[in-house]
Formats: C-alpha cells, structure tokens, sequence
C-alpha cells in the first residue's frame, strides 16, 4: 500500500510540468543585508538614497530561464537621502509623492542569460501610478543563500519623478541609477 | 575726509567698511528671516544663493576691516567717557565682530553639511565645500546660524542704542564721527555755550 501510493505520487509528480518546473526553478525570498539604492544629482552634486523598504520574491534558475520571476515591492514612505530638508522634497507631490502611491513594483518574467553569471531581467517598474519597461542586469552567486547583484537605470521622467520646476535633466538628469544586492534564502 | 583714523575721527576706509557692512547684514537678516517661507524649488534657489553670497562679502569685508583697524588702529574714546562705558563698547564691539565672522561661518558650514547643491558664489564660481554632507553637522550649523541671529539683534540693540544715546542725549561725538564730517552736527562740541 505505502509502495504504490510512493509510486503514484512520484508518477503525479514527474507528470507535472508545473511542479517540475518549480522544483528546478528554486523560489526564493529576500534575506537580511539587502539593499536597494538610488543615485543622482543636483547640479553634479551627487546624492544617493535608499528606498523605505522593499521586498524580493525570486524564482530563478539559471539552466531554465523561461520559468523564472522576480516581483519586488518597494516602499516608498520612509526614503532616506542624507539629508532631511530634500527628502522632505522628495517624497512629496513634485517627486515619488509617497502619500498617493505609497509603492512602487517591478516584476519581470523575461530573462536573458549574458554569460558568464551575467544575465538581464526585462520587466516592468510601476512608479508614481506609471508602469514601464525597465531591465536590470545583474550577476547571480550561487550558494546556500544566493546574491542576486544588479543595476538599472531609471528615466525620472518617464514616471513623473520630478517634473514641472525639476524637470531640467541639465539640473538633475533623467537617468537616475539604481543599484541592488539582493541576498535570498529558499522560499519557505 | 582722511583714508586713515585719527585720534578724534574713524577715516574713510573705517567708516565705509562700517556702513557697507551694516547694510549688508541688515538684508542678510530680513532674506535670512523670509527666506524659511518660500518654496522649495529651483523657481527660488537664486535667493538662497544671493544669501550665502552675501554672507561671505560681510565674511571678506570683516576680514579686511579686522586687519584695517589692527592697522590703523581707532579714535580714542570721547571726552569724559565712563570707564565701565569704553568697557562695555569694547566687549560689544568683540562679540560684535565674533558674530560678524561666526555667521558667515556657520551659514557656509551649513551649507556644506547640507551637501544640496553646489554654492556658486553669486553664480560665478564654486565655493570649496567646509566638510562632507553630515547629518549631525547640518543641524549644529543649523542651530549656530539661528542663535547668531538672535545674538546680532541684541548687540546691535546696544551698539545703536548707545550711539543714539551718545547722540541725542549726550549729545557728544560719538555717532557724527562715524559718518562724513558735517552730515550730524556736533552741539556738545561746537557750540558748548547751548548746553549752559
């Protein structure tokens, strides 16, 4: 009895694409010691900030890209620049205006591997109520918790990030870097 | 009118520095005050520019009038001035330049713990930042620049309110030799027989 529901189990199993799929595409969650940052300037006076929160869910296998998935979710409220008087600015109806959209997304379902443990995400960033494609190219470490290293650059205004007095890119440019070091564990 | 002091009047370079100054911190203090309630945006940055600027044209010029009055040294105290009176001008004109170069210190100090924007002095150059952007700085600074204000209104409270005293009820040299021979006239010294 206990033999043939093993064996009907693993047959169930094996037949299921979906559940193949995710035993090969691990799931992660993020862990401790992850940061996500942006950086620009003010007439080439540089400044970087650090987002309220966020929060990764990644499902990633680099031998079969097609399954894989990463949503984030930031929190905008709470984001720290050095410097009160311009967070101030920055969270308010000029910029992120944390009080009508308290979060920002990006979730991506398209990946490329660019060798090495190089590999590009092409997915959506939800900012301000505005939703684009951004990529962000990061490098993969394997191991027991996995970093996820990556880059993307932002166009501010795409999203509204600055507008009407700010919107000068000779002031502050419209491409705002924002770089993240993601540790993840394995999904419980 | 001489460039340099005597003993009975402040020259021209004195007294030019006195008043260029005066003026210049008497805007300084009305924009300073004001300036808390304009918008944050780029619409308005050229006020806080025009303010730092400003701030650091009274710094040069107190430098200069620091070294001039080394220099040329001061007129003596008039006539049949109290000692506890000289005493207390003296330690109001110290604080006086103390505040006169702590302000412009603190503001740019602030300004440079800010890390906002880069200061250009009115628009022509970048000023040398004082120190990185510090959180714990900025607020020091902060609170240094305000409690400056409050120093220079009561010191000039009784650094002009004893000019006019000296003025108006003394009626001595005082405050006529701080300005251009003739622009006050001096009863108590030209025509001493009104005071009997």
């Amino acid at each position: 009895m206990f033999r043939k529901l093993l064996l009907s189990s693993l047959t169930a199993l094996a037949l299921s694409p979906a559940l193949a799929s995710s035993a090969l595409a691990a799931d992660y969650v993020q862990a401790p010691g992850s940061t996500l940052v942006f950086a620009s300037s003010y007439d080439g006076e540089v400044f970087t900030g650090r987002f309220g929160s966020f929060d990764t869910k990644l499902s990633f296998d680099p031998a079969k890209l097609e399954g894989s998935r990463l949503d984030v979710t930031i929190g905008i409220p709470g984001t720290k620049s050095g410097n009160g008087e311009r967070d101030g600015t920055l969270l308010g109806s000029d910029f992120f205006d944390a009080g009508k959209f308290a979060q920002a997304r990006y979730v991506a379902t398209r990946f490329r591997a660019l060798g090495g443990d190089q590999y590009a995400a092409d997915g959506e960033l939800t900012l301000r109520g505005v939703t684009k494609p951004v990529t962000l190219t990061f490098t993969w470490t394997a191991g027991a918790q996995p970093v996820l290293k990556g880059k993307a650059t932002v166009k501010r205004l795409d999203f509204g990030v600055g507008g009407g007095d700010w919107a000068d890119t000779k002031t502050i440019p419209n491409e705002t870097a924002v770089s993240t070091r993601v540790v993840l564990k394995p999904a419980p | 009118m001489t460039l340099k002091n005597t003993p009975d009047r402040w020259g021209a370079v004195s007294q030019s520095l006195h008043w260029l100054i005066v003026l210049l911190i008497f805007g300084l203090c009305v924009v300073g005050l004001l300036m808390d309630e304009l918008p944050r945006t780029p619409k308005y940055f050229w006020v806080y520019t025009a303010h730092k600027s400003a701030g650091i044209t009274v710094l040069a010029l107190v430098i200069v009038r620091l070294a001039w009055r080394l220099l040329a040294g001061g007129p003596r105290p008039v006539p049949n001035t109290p000692g506890w009176q000289h005493a207390i001008a003296s330690i109001t004109h110290v604080l006086l330049y103390a505040v006169m170069l702590g302000m412009p210190l603190s503001g740019w100090l602030y300004d440079s713990a800010s890390g906002l924007r880069p200061f250009k002095f009115f628009g022509l150059f970048d000023m040398p930042k004082l120190t990185a952007p510090d959180d714990g700085l900025r607020h020091l600074s902060h609170t240094a620049h305000e409690w400056g204000l409050y120093a220079i209104i009561v010191l000039v409270l009784m650094h002009a309110g004893a000019a006019l005293y000296h003025h108006l009820v003394l009626r001595d040299a005082t405050l006529a030799r701080m300005l251009p021979r003739g622009w006050l006239r001096l009863p108590a010294s030209q025509s001493p027989a009104k005071e009997s």
